[in-house]
């Protein structure tokens, strides 16, 4: 550490020197840097492979709820897959378990979190607040690569003899707890590493947020008063206080359970649990509650941190493509902040079903629809915002324009779950499924894409293709309709989100018992529009559908792909620092921007959001310059004493 | 800060707090072993348990209000705490009313259960 | 480039980063301590009476340790007063007496921590419990480790498709024994194995051929099925093998890996099946106390743990003290007009007594008298251990437990309940909090110079920020204090 503090002070001093940052050796200029870019950067690639890792996983289950009775395609050969296909090279009930789990923990844990709040916070925050890096770069560095080692840990539990974690995304207790006990070693089954790694995650992501709000709140440069503040850095905030008073539930529920797996304890086993048929050795008294209360006290949370930084991405990119300015922006940031409190007290209605009582139910279910008014407010706002504006429909601008309706479709069906009732038929069908992967999938990941689209140009100084972008966007529109909007349909008639062979089970019995009508089966198999042969679409075609859509839609993200790694080299050159015309202070920095960002100190002098100011001489009116035509007719804004731009809110 | 008459202060404040947490935990241990605390009849009393936490609730602000000098700290630290202790209770509340629900206690079959003892030894 | 505001105050804030910081790692500090608490409070308050484990009273599990947790308690917050003079002494620009005091602050986590471990070592070794079948509970001491299994293995049986055996770790002695691959796919049978790191590397290849072999008895099989065979001949691959060992080896097996057991035969939980010859299952117990809370009060005169004992003495001896504590419980709800409420009457002051089994030849030295001291000893220091008193009472007995008459056993580890479970999570993880904090503490001194010389005020900071992380530790134990060892 002494060595550490040494090298502070010869980061200090190389800030004053260019001539120093020159002879960094590659390692600690790209690989352990402290720059805000460079982690934001390693941040992205890395969770970019890992949501092309989840969305392999996802196809495989696909294969196997669309094709419940044949070999998967491809994959019978590969040494690995031999412990987890059956003779046939069918998909095992096994093999959908663990690879349903872990798309779920890799897309939210290790794919989208890190690549929102990761990349682009990373990224952009700093820049946008006018700060020369993060508050504490070495924590930066720090919580980038427990963020690795984590994701590493999940993709090495694949290759243990126990396979990874098969007990769902939520691992709930004493499922969790109880399998794979019969391994000799228990520490390297999957189950465990996958608490393991998640201790790491969390480790990462409370520094990050502690970095994030740190840098946010002490780092503003001059004149970026909270009210100053792009919706983006709110919307940072918002979420660095969801990940630092959210997720260390979790951590004490992941602390507990690896007691309960390694050293026998019963936090969340409950007395006289039967195993197999066999008594469990442990002396009982637990509460499998007690997880699901932590879970989902961060869990539920963790939705908003997957949506509030799309939002934001969203907010930014609408008024620089609409030439206005964000409609209603200090209402957005009440919204957002109410949001950020809400989330705390709504989570227990993921648990409708664990036999609460009405009183609790009712409070959670209050609040839940109450939290509907922030999301709504931010949804209308954005909106609004494109009212009446010229837009200028390049790719980024797509991508958000989609994000609204995709979200809103998520939001909208969302709400019959927020009350109990209808949660009983709901809970745990496909319909659950539509209604998150609505919100995440269509929602913030073409959020996500938006923002890879617009910050490109500052990040490789370089235009990504527009042909190829509309060739992402327009058959990535239609497939991620196509895969989630008929799990709408089969949520309704019935379908269980976990039956890994997408509901063919129903179908034979249905086949075999169909001369007794109205026995448990029978009922079941008409329920799920199984047995009449003679419908134009049964329920349980819809499969094909979806699963066709999800490996198109795979296929139409190779155009990004190559756009992504192509344009570094063959894009248009961007020909000035501020390519989209846009406001706010990341495009005031050389492109791409240098270790400590900004050529001079940068002042902000308005609003983020200042296009078509009535008498201005462009459209726009950047937060960075001080225009003396302007300043002469409005307040104090040009050279504003010490006191106003220091003025916190 | 830096002026020696407000350092002595400070530290003679230090000290006295330091005292006064040592004189806390004396009370504390009396609370639970001592039979003048013993309300109840013989046995283990939930008096103590009461009484233990709010010494300890005294000592704890002792030592945040002095030691962490949280008395002359700025809003935003308070803002940021106040938020944080309200989701904490909120956790501990709400977990526990979750498994005991004021509705559902009426018509709980457990309770049938929960009292099987009628006889006496 | 120089981040801004690395040891000034930033004046709107009125906050350097570092003290912001400390400040939002603490907010997240007191959630995972919230969580903890939480699940504390969550815990004790869902046990159902008479289902689940009772919550062990906290002075009784802790006689021996409330004052070593008292102790700690002093250790904690003279360490905290140490912090903040050393901070002071930091303002004052006095090095000196800054090394004193925080090296007087570290010196203090050592002691801590040395109080924990004397703590942890006489919970994990010398206090023991074994609950029996009708839930009836002894506590005491398992003597020698016994509560493994004895066994003489002669034949291995075990998959090719797991992992390593976990047997192999219950083997005993340090001499690998002899073994010869008697049964299993071709091409291993035969083979003779001398060591451990031989077994090792055998067992990955046999596992890797074996795997091989499926992969191509699969492709042959889709093969026949997209040929249209309509019965293709079904996959089947050899894929168990059988070990003999040269002479019969010692093993003793932890009953927590083993599924079932006969005379003959261990099957452990990883599928692994040891044929040989049972040696001895029985558990050598030292009983110390009975614990009948979750035992009907009607059938606590017929528990299985009366036949386990097997001394009318000892039995006689619960009884006489249970009756004269429901006098005493009597005469106080009379004096107060009421009824005894039902947790009275199925609580702990009632149910555990202490109990003394005297070995052989000491029976004698049990008047009546003794028995009325075991009931004062019992009452004013109602014991999980009894250690201590045993002095009084002469060489106890010991006795055999038949494993089929055990429920549930274990030292007073974090398996043996709920309370010892969040007991020895919560300290353990606040024990990890002293140590680090320590640790960054003792940076600062040893370390600290170079930069006291340089920017004194930024040490000082530094000080600060360590020392409001250090007051954080302090304030936990003050919660954890009281609700783990005194209520």
């Amino acid at each position: 550490m002494s060595a550490a503090t040494a090298h502070e002070h010869a980061e200090a001093h190389g800030g004053h020197d260019d001539h120093h940052e020159h002879h960094d050796p590659f390692w600690k200029k790209y690989i352990f840097s402290t720059d805000h870019k460079v982690i934001g950067i390693q941040y992205g690639f890395t969770s970019l492979v890992f949501l092309a890792f989840g969305f392999f996983l996802m196809m495989v289950m696909r294969w196997s709820i669309a094709y419940p009775d044949r070999a998967v395609p491809l994959l019978a050969d590969w040494p690995w897959f031999q412990a987890w296909l059956d003779d046939g090279g069918k998909v095992t009930g096994d093999l959908y378990n663990m690879f349903g789990a872990m798309h779920g923990t890799i897309m939210v844990f290790l794919g989208i979190v890190p690549l929102a709040f990761g990349a682009f916070g990373n990224y952009v925050t700093p820049l946008q607040i006018g700060a020369p890096d993060m508050a504490f770069p070495r924590l930066n560095m720090a919580s980038y690569w427990l963020y690795l080692l984590g994701g590493a840990l999940m993709f090495v539990s694949f290759f243990l003899p126990s396979g990874a974690a098969k007990a769902g995304w939520t691992n709930y207790s004493p499922l969790a707890t109880t399998t794979d006990l019969h391994y000799g070693d228990l520490f390297w089954t999957g189950q465990t590493q996958w608490l393991v790694a998640m201790a790491l995650l969390i480790s990462s992501s409370l520094l990050g947020a502690v970095n994030f709000i740190c840098t946010i709140i002490n780092l503003r440069c001059k004149g970026m008063t909270w009210m100053r503040l792009p919706f983006f850095v709110w919307a940072m905030l918002v979420t660095g206080f969801l990940l630092l008073l959210a997720f260390p539930p979790l951590e004490v529920a992941a602390i507990m359970q690896l007691m309960d797996r390694l050293a026998g304890t019963s936090f969340f086993v409950p007395s006289g649990l039967n195993v197999s048929g066999m008594a469990f050795d442990a002396a009982g008294g637990g509460s499998p509650l007690l997880y699901q209360h932590l879970f989902w006290f961060l869990a539920h949370p963790e939705v908003y941190v997957l949506i509030l930084p799309a939002i934001a991405i969203v907010a930014e990119i609408i008024p620089c493509n609409t030439r206005k300015p964000l409609w209603g922006y200090k209402t957005m940031v009440y919204a957002v902040m109410v949001l950020g409190f809400l989330a705390f007290i709504v989570w227990a209605h993921h648990m409708y079903i664990t036999g609460m009582g009405p009183a609790i139910s009712t409070f959670f279910q209050t609040t839940t629809v109450l939290i509907s008014v922030p999301s709504v407010i931010l949804i209308t706002s954005l909106l609004i915002s494109m009212w009446g504006g010229s837009i200028r429909f390049n790719t980024p601008m797509l991508f958000a324009t989609a994000f609204i309706p995709m979200f809103g479709i998520g939001g909208l069906t969302g709400l019959p779950l927020a009350f109990s009732l209808p949660d009983l038929h709901l809970h745990d069908t496909y319909y659950v499924i539509g209604h998150f992967h609505y919100v995440v999938a269509p929602g913030t990941i073409f959020a996500l894409f938006a923002g890879i689209y617009h910050w490109y140009p500052k990040i490789t100084g370089r235009m990504m293709s527009s042909k190829l972008g509309h060739l992402h966007f327009w058959p990535s529109l239609i497939f991620m309709n196509g895969i989630f909007s008929p799990m709408f349909f089969q949520g309704m008639a019935g379908f269980h989100r976990r039956a890994f062979d997408g509901g063919k089970a129903y179908e034979q019995i249905s086949q075999q018992i169909f001369a007794e009508p109205n026995t448990f089966f029978a009922n079941i198999a008409e329920m799920l529009h199984v047995i009449d042969a003679d419908a134009p679409l049964r329920m349980i075609d819809l499969n094909l559908v979806t699963s066709g859509s999800a490996w198109l839609l795979a296929v139409f993200q190779v155009p990004f792909i190559i756009n992504l790694f192509l344009s570094v080299f063959i894009g248009k050159k961007v020909s000035s620092d501020n390519p989209w015309n846009a406001t706010t202070l990341e495009w005031a920095t050389p492109t791409p921007p240098p270790h400590g960002n900004f050529a001079k100190e940068p002042v902000a002098y308005r609003g983020p959001y200042e296009y078509s100011v009535p008498g201005a001489p462009r459209d726009f009116t950047p937060q960075f310059e001080t225009d003396p035509s302007l300043t002469a007719g409005s307040e104090h804004d040009s050279e504003p004493s010490e006191e106003i731009i220091l003025s916190a809110h | 800060m830096a002026d020696a008459h407000e350092l002595t202060k400070t530290k003679k404040s230090f000290a006295a707090v330091g005292i006064a947490l040592l004189v806390f935990t004396v009370v504390t241990v009396t609370i639970g072993l001592a039979p003048i605390f013993d309300f109840g009849p013989p046995g283990p009393d939930g008096m103590d348990f009461v009484l233990g936490l709010a010494v300890a609730t005294v000592k704890a602000s002792l030592v945040a209000l002095i030691f962490m000098h949280l008395n002359h700290e700025k809003g935003l630290i308070y803002k940021i705490l106040l938020f944080t202790v309200l989701f904490a209770t909120g956790l501990m509340v709400l977990t526990l009313f979750a498994d005991i629900d004021p509705i559902r206690e009426q018509f709980d079959t457990l309770q049938t259960t929960r009292g099987w003892l009628t006889e006496k030894p | 480039m120089e981040i801004p505001y690395e040891v000034t105050p930033r004046r709107d804030t009125g906050l350097y980063n570092a003290k912001l910081g400390i400040w939002l790692f603490l907010a997240s500090e007191v959630m995972l301590f919230g969580g903890l608490f939480s699940a504390y409070v969550f815990m004790r308050l869902g046990i159902q009476d008479g289902v689940d484990n009772p919550w062990p009273w906290g002075v009784s599990v802790h006689k021996n340790f409330v004052w070593l947790g008292a102790i700690n308690t002093i250790v904690l917050i003279a360490s905290s007063v140490g912090v903040v003079f050393a901070w002071v002494a930091l303002k004052e620009r006095n090095w000196r007496r800054y090394q004193i005091y925080m090296y007087f602050v570290v010196a203090c986590a050592v002691v801590f921590m040395c109080i924990k471990t004397v703590e942890y070592n006489s919970k994990l070794n010398h206090h023991h419990g074994i609950k029996l079948v009708d839930n009836s509970v002894m506590e005491g001491t398992i003597l020698n480790k016994t509560d493994r299994i004895s066994f003489k293995g002669e034949k291995l049986t075990f998959s090719l498709n797991g992992a390593l055996p976990a047997v192999l770790r219950d083997l005993e002695g340090d001499a690998f024994p002899k073994f010869k691959v008697t049964e299993g796919p071709e091409g291993t049978v035969g083979v003779e194995i001398q060591s451990l790191s031989q077994f090792k590397g055998w067992f990955a290849d046999s596992r890797r051929a074996a795997s091989e072999r499926l992969t191509e008895e699969r492709k042959r099989f889709r093969g026949e099925l997209a040929g249209g065979a309509a019965n293709p001949k079904p996959v089947s691959v050899v894929s168990s093998v059988t070990l003999t060992a040269a002479e019969p080896f010692g093993l003793s097996g932890s009953p927590r890996k083993i599924v079932a057991h006969t005379e003959t035969a261990l099957n452990y939980k990883d599928g692994v099946k040891v044929e040989g010859k049972l040696v001895n299952d029985d558990v050598l117990f030292e009983v110390h106390e009975v614990d009948l809370q979750l035992v009907l009060p009607t059938k606590q005169r017929d528990s299985v743990v009366w036949s386990v004992i097997n001394d009318e003495h000892a039995k006689q001896q619960f009884f006489t003290s249970q009756s004269k504590k429901y006098q005493e419980l009597l005469e106080y709800y009379k004096k107060h007009g009421g009824v005894i409420p039902e947790e009275q009457l199925r609580g702990r002051f009632l149910n555990v007594q202490y109990v003394h089994v005297a070995a052989e030849g000491h029976e004698g030295e049990h008047g009546k008298e003794d028995k009325h001291a075991d009931v004062h000893t019992s009452q004013s220091n109602p014991t999980a251990g009894g250690g201590e008193g045993e002095g009084k009472h002469g060489p106890s007995k010991h006795i055999a437990v038949a494993r089929d008459k055990i429920k549930f056993m274990g030292n007073h580890g974090p398996r043996y309940g709920t309370y010892y479970a969040i007991y020895f999570t919560m300290t353990a993880l606040h024990g990890l909090h002293v140590i680090g904090g320590a640790l960054v503490l003792l940076f600062f001194v040893v370390f600290g110079k170079k930069l006291y010389l340089k920017n004194p005020e930024h040490l000082a900071n530094r000080v600060e920020v360590g020392g409001l992380f250090w007051h954080f530790v302090d304030l936990v134990w003050i919660f954890l204090f009281p609700i783990m060892y005194l209520l």
